[in-house]
């Protein structure tokens, strides 16, 4: 029999029996849907988790903390690193162990005081929001939030009598921060057990950087050159200093590779990549339970399309006995069945994909809604919840299971379909 | 064309591990030469339907040899046993035996679709077939719109489109009134004068028997006697 007849021989059949095969349609397609949303769920939620990480941090950055054997990183080291594949620069910050008081136009405030390679900086993703990046070490670039902490004692009591505290905040930093390009600092480094003045420095604002992605962020630094230290460090009687180091990769896709190659060669690093390890990991998990959960639904289905195949058997004995008695082959017999029961699987399926990115849709629309108007003003503006995600893995993962589910069901009836006795179909009226 | 020799048969009746052998055929020889009509009579239970299913492969002979254009059906697979009935044989059945979902057209069309022909050539032997048997104007009538002799002419057209070189009738006018028996008994001779095909005629009815070339007269699942040879 052509492929062409077999199809036409199908189709007139289910149409024949249009409402049990929709019906068993419907179970199928339910099955799959429940199954595709389910995991979906646990899709979201990694998703929305994962996106917070990303968000909250350069993806692109390593960590290093040392080295595995307690030894400090030699700047011979640090060249290396500079020199390693994929790395696009190395960031390396020397943290002041005094607190610095900021003499910003007689008003005094505070400022987080940070020595670093600004060039660097720059390289690794350093974004001004006004102003230019230093040409020497008696210029700095200070934090977007530096401003704000130069607001008078009547500033503060109206921010804390506000409503929204970060607009008010913002409302009032913006005159102080528009007028800060070109202006002088003067920074005292006072000693915390001492409270005496080790040290103080003069620079002048040449830059603002831009402001931290999430509201919660608060940029107050000032990004001082390197080699301004060695005085702070010298009357501290430092010999050698806090530092915190970041390699910066090229891509975030090589931030893996990097991890593991800085961590070959003995160092200790961590990067978002290590804490998506573990997350994966956990959520990997979570949606293997789910997609068995939902495995179950089709399973449920899988009892439907068995049972009209059955009765399609059944039903059919005289028609099947007919055709084998002019010829039809007991395998073709068989494969009409099993296709059958396959097209139940597939429509049901595609059904079952369109209305789970439908659900999913609607769902992320409502959820987020309900969630944020439960929570109220204390909800954060800046978050995306991701209730339901389907990633075309999943699609592929469910239709697998959802069709063969439906083959496994139609088998049984389609193999007993072959093993009617013509004699006996025939005597069927 | 078919040659049947010792051919045994025994029913299993009963429950199972009770069971009691009934024999249905008892030591059949028969031989059955190209281009005949050959009818076999006999009274219900005397193993005549037995043999028919027998010679169309839907049973497995205890004992004996079915040889058919040369082929030993006996130790066939159900596989080559239906590739075999579908390249050699047509079947007429008393209840006629149509597929009730499909139309008269497709009735008759179904063994070509089973032989894998191209669509636009089983149109045009559907519609010869049609025309010779005299049902082009109910064509697309299902069987349950069709009187008993329609429905037999359908079951013969269908039974002629793959032009078998054998056409197996089991009471094929058992259903029918005399008048349609007349128009479907002069339709087989018809056939078989313009056609040459085989045919075995499986009744209990000694007005169809006459028609054939041969008859066998069968008894308590033996083939007793050879009647009259009508040429």
């Amino acid at each position: 029999m052509l492929a062409k007849d077999q199809r036409e021989f199908i189709s007139q059949h289910m149409k024949r029996n249009k409402l049990r095969v929709f019906m068993t349609i419907l179970a199928a397609a339910m099955g799959c849907a429940f199954l595709i949303i389910i995991a979906s769920v646990g899709f979201g939620l990694h998703k929305t988790i994962q996106d917070e990480v990303l968000s909250s941090r350069i993806v692109t950055e390593v960590e290093l903390f040392g080295k595995e054997n307690g030894g400090t990183v030699t700047p011979e080291e640090l060249a290396a690193i500079q020199k390693m594949e994929n790395v696009k620069t190395v960031v390396e910050r020397i943290n002041v162990p005094g607190s610095p008081v900021v003499n910003l136009d007689g008003k005094e405030g505070y400022g987080q005081l940070v020595y670093t390679d600004l060039e660097a900086e720059q390289a690794a993703n350093l974004a001004l929001f006004d102003g230019e990046m230093p040409n020497d070490s008696t210029e700095v670039v200070v934090g977007y939030h530096f401003a704000g902490n130069f607001l008078t004692d009547e500033q503060h009591e109206e921010l804390g009598n506000a409503e929204n505290y970060l607009e008010k905040q913002e409302e009032l930093a913006k005159p102080i921060r528009d007028e800060l390009i070109g202006k002088t600092i003067s920074i005292d480094i006072t000693d915390y057990e001492t409270e005496e003045v080790v040290s103080t420095q003069t620079y002048t604002i040449t830059g603002i950087a831009k402001k931290p992605r999430k509201d919660w962020a608060y940029d107050d630094k000032i990004y001082a050159d390197t080699s301004k230290s060695a005085e702070v460090l010298t009357a501290f009687g430092i010999e050698s200093p806090d530092k915190s180091i970041t390699v910066h990769a090229t891509d975030f896709q090589h931030v893996a590779d990097l991890t593991e190659s800085l961590k070959g060669e003995g160092f200790l690093v961590y990067s978002v990549t290590e804490e998506l390890g573990q997350m994966n990991m956990l959520f990997t998990v979570i949606q293997i339970g789910l997609v068995i959960v939902g495995t179950v639904a089709v399973l449920i289905a899988s009892i439907g399309i068995f049972n009209t195949m059955t009765m399609a058997v059944t039903e059919r004995t005289r028609e099947i006995g007919i055709m084998k008695a002019i010829g039809a082959q007991p395998r073709l017999i068989q494969r009409l069945f099993l296709v059958e029961s396959t097209a139940i699987g597939l429509i049901g399926t595609c059904i079952a994909v369109a209305v789970s990115y439908g659900m999913s849709l609607l769902v992320n629309i409502i959820v987020p809604m309900i969630v944020f108007s439960s929570v109220g003003e204390e909800a954060p503006t800046d978050m995306t919840i991701t209730v339901s995600y389907i990633p075309w893995q999943l699609v592929v993962v469910a239709a697998l299971i959802s069709i063969g589910v439906a083959v496994l069901s139609g088998w049984r009836p389609a193999r007993n379909a072959t093993q009617i006795d013509v004699i006996q179909a025939l005597k069927e009226s | 064309m078919i040659t049947i020799q010792d051919l045994n048969h025994t029913f299993k009746i009963g429950k199972k591990g009770q069971e009691k052998s009934v024999p249905v055929l008892k030591d059949v020889n028969l031989e059955i030469n190209k281009g005949e009509v050959v009818a076999i009579l006999g009274k219900s239970g005397s193993g005549k339907s037995t043999l028919l299913n027998l010679i169309a492969g839907f049973m497995t002979p205890e004992s004996g040899s079915i040889q058919v254009t040369g082929e030993e059906l006996v130790g066939k697979t159900e596989a080559e046993k239906a590739k075999f009935r579908l390249q050699n044989y047509g079947f007429i059945f008393q209840s006629f035996q149509l597929m009730p979902g499909l139309t008269a057209f497709e009735n008759i069309e179904l063994p070509l679709k089973l032989q894998g022909v191209a669509k636009q050539q089983r149109l045009i032997r559907v519609k010869e077939l049609l025309q010779q048997v005299g049902l082009t104007e109910v064509s697309d009538h299902y069987p349950n719109e069709l009187s008993g002799g329609q429905q037999q002419r359908v079951s013969i057209a269908r039974a002629l489109i793959g032009r078998p070189s054998i056409l197996l009738a089991d009471e094929p006018t058992g259903s029918l009134d005399s008048e349609t028996e007349q128009e479907i008994l002069q339709l087989i001779q018809l056939l078989n004068a313009h056609y040459g095909i085989t045919f075995v005629i499986i009744t209990h009815d000694e007005e169809v028997a006459r028609s054939a070339h041969r008859q066998y007269r069968m008894h308590d699942g033996a083939i007793q006697e050879e009647l009259t040879y009508v040429s």
